[in-house]
């Protein structure tokens, strides 16, 4: 797994210098990466997935606005635009954390994890971004190329919300990966989860933003989303690039992501030290 | 036959046994289960709160079409697991030669051999939505159509089932590195939406090469009126069955080619 590369103190301590730190999770990064590798001819039929998945919703866009000019703000263009955008960044962030965490579970290599002398949370997210790296390059580029060829998708804004939307492109990642370890933990105390991540996975592509835009949700729902963090993954991005956000509105909607972040890294763990406390007590 | 169907009660009861020795935790998969494919339906809820017809689809008839897409799919869901992982389970693995040493069919084996009973949900779902749907919409329902409507789910779980069996056939004659089943699967979502709507191009894929319009959109359209497509939806049964005896042929051959991994 390369993890042996790591000198490991013969007494496992907690604090490390932040160079230290930088070196160890830099080195789950890199792991996530090269693990990524024998993988990577499944990324060719990845580029063909995420053609489908755009255009099926192209062609229902397309007879949709056949009768109308204008939704909600969003003409064809846009909306084209919102969906490729939408997708292509999803290449990108999209990572399977909460499976791994259930994989390590059910095969019982959870205490691998236990007695690393890391913080577990910031291991898996850094493995995560590390394969983020490799999607970025393998998948997200060429999907990128091939449906800016075959649709008619918008440039950015301007440079400034290009710039915007690459940070909140970003910030998406952490977002995503935060969710989905928190997520992940439940599978220590519950015995079968993939249910539970398949019903995770449905809520985050509808509340996400990824499928419709919320300002086209029931005015409830956009109340009730507005309190939480779901679309900070896709919708609040998409309109950085579309320029719909701007101004200091910018700045409020990038603050506002950052905090969903924070927030949803330390909901992650604390759910974490709650169920590997439950550990110890089944362990005995 | 008779010995194959009482293998699969025996088969099914022995599994649902497994599964429900865990019975809360058959529940939560159940349940969950039913959750993401109520959530599926998220879209178009949302999507009919800003238009009234998509082409010159109501919001119902779209529900019956996205409804009844679930209910062969769900009843090859059951089944589908094995498919997915035969070619490391049973080819790498080489769990292939236990199954040509019993006298039973060999497909029949790997196809039985374990259920994902939450899949069934879908069934139900699928029915609801279908029920509400016609419900809503007051389509005549004359006593044929029952028959009509269980032949129809019958064939397209056949449809379903002959494509990813191809597809799964593959895997005796080379690994599938590349992973051709996800982008395929992919394409079931066309399914959902009428036919209609997409370029000549896809309509004649979903009909001839990946025919997954055979399995939802054609069907549908008989219960719905929708004349026009009457010579489609008499050649739904025709086009499962040919299919389906071409995936047989293949895993046939595939079987023939099977050499074990010797360890």
């Amino acid at each position: 797994m390369g993890t042996a590369d790591l000198a490991l103190p013969s007494r496992p301590e907690r604090t490390f210098s932040p160079g230290t730190l930088a070196r160890i999770y830099g080195e789950f990064v890199r792991v996530g990466f090269v693990n990524t590798i024998a993988y990577r001819l499944r990324y060719y039929t990845g580029i063909v997935t995420y053609f489908i998945y755009v255009s099926v919703y192209y062609f229902i866009w397309k007879a949709i606005y056949a009768h109308s000019a204008s939704i909600e703000g969003f003409d064809f263009s846009h909306l084209l635009t919102y969906v490729a955008v939408g997708w292509i960044m999803r290449s990108f962030y999209y990572n399977n954390i909460d499976q791994d965490i259930a994989n390590q579970v059910l095969e019982g290599k959870l205490a691998m994890d236990l007695i690393k002398p890391v913080n577990p949370q910031a291991m898996y997210i850094a493995q995560a971004l590390g394969e983020s790296v490799f999607r970025l390059v393998m998948l997200t580029a060429p999907t990128a190329v091939v449906l800016l060829l075959v649709y008619p998708v918008r440039r950015p804004a301007s440079g400034w919300h290009l710039v915007a939307f690459l940070v909140s492109a970003v910030l998406s990642f952490f977002l995503v990966a935060a969710i989905n370890f928190a997520v992940g933990t439940f599978a220590i105390r519950l015995k079968s989860i993939l249910g539970l991540l398949r019903a995770k996975y449905f809520l985050l592509e509808l509340f996400s933003g990824l499928l419709i835009p919320i300002s086209f949700f029931p005015h409830v729902f956009q109340v009730a989303l507005a309190f939480m963090p779901f679309q900070y993954i896709s919708y609040i991005p998409v309109l950085l690039y579309l320029g719909k956000i701007s101004g200091l509105g910018i700045l409020r909607a990038l603050g506002l992501q950052l905090f969903w972040v924070t927030a949803m890294i330390a909901l992650g763990h604390g759910l974490w030290t709650w169920s590997s406390r439950k550990i110890t007590i089944q362990g005995g | 036959m008779k010995r194959h169907l009482r293998l699969f009660a025996l088969y099914f009861a022995q599994y649902a046994k497994v599964r429900l020795a865990y019975k809360a935790d058959f529940i939560i998969a159940f349940l969950s289960s039913m959750a993401a494919t109520v959530l599926g339906f998220g879209f178009v809820l949302v999507l009919f709160t800003k238009i009234p017809k998509l082409q010159d689809w109501s919001f119902y008839e779209i529900l019956f079409l996205y409804g009844f897409s679930l209910i062969p799919l769900g009843f090859f869901n059951v089944v589908s697991w094995n498919l997915y992982q035969f070619g490391d389970l049973y080819i790498i693995q080489g769990r292939f030669d236990r199954i040509l040493l019993r006298p039973v069919n060999t497909l029949f084996q790997v196809l039985f051999e374990k259920f994902r009973l939450e899949s069934l949900q879908e069934v139900v779902t699928g029915t609801f939505v279908v029920a509400v749907a016609a419900s809503k919409l007051h389509v005549p329902w004359p006593v044929s159509n029952y028959f009509w409507f269980i032949l129809m789910v019958a064939s397209g779980a056949l449809i379903y089932l002959a494509v990813f069996l191809m597809l799964t056939a593959v895997s005796f004659w080379f690994e599938d590195r590349v992973g051709i089943v996800p982008p395929v699967f992919n394409m079931l979502t066309f399914g959902r939406y009428p036919l209609t709507i997409y370029n000549v191009f896809i309509q004649f894929m979903l009909s001839w090469i990946i025919p997954f319009g055979f399995a939802s959109f054609y069907p549908t359209t008989h219960f719905l009126g929708r004349t026009s497509f009457n010579t489609y939806f008499y050649l739904v049964p025709v086009v499962a069955t040919s299919f389906f005896m071409l995936a047989l042929f293949v895993w046939g051959r595939g079987v023939g080619n099977y050499s074990s991994t010797g360890s």
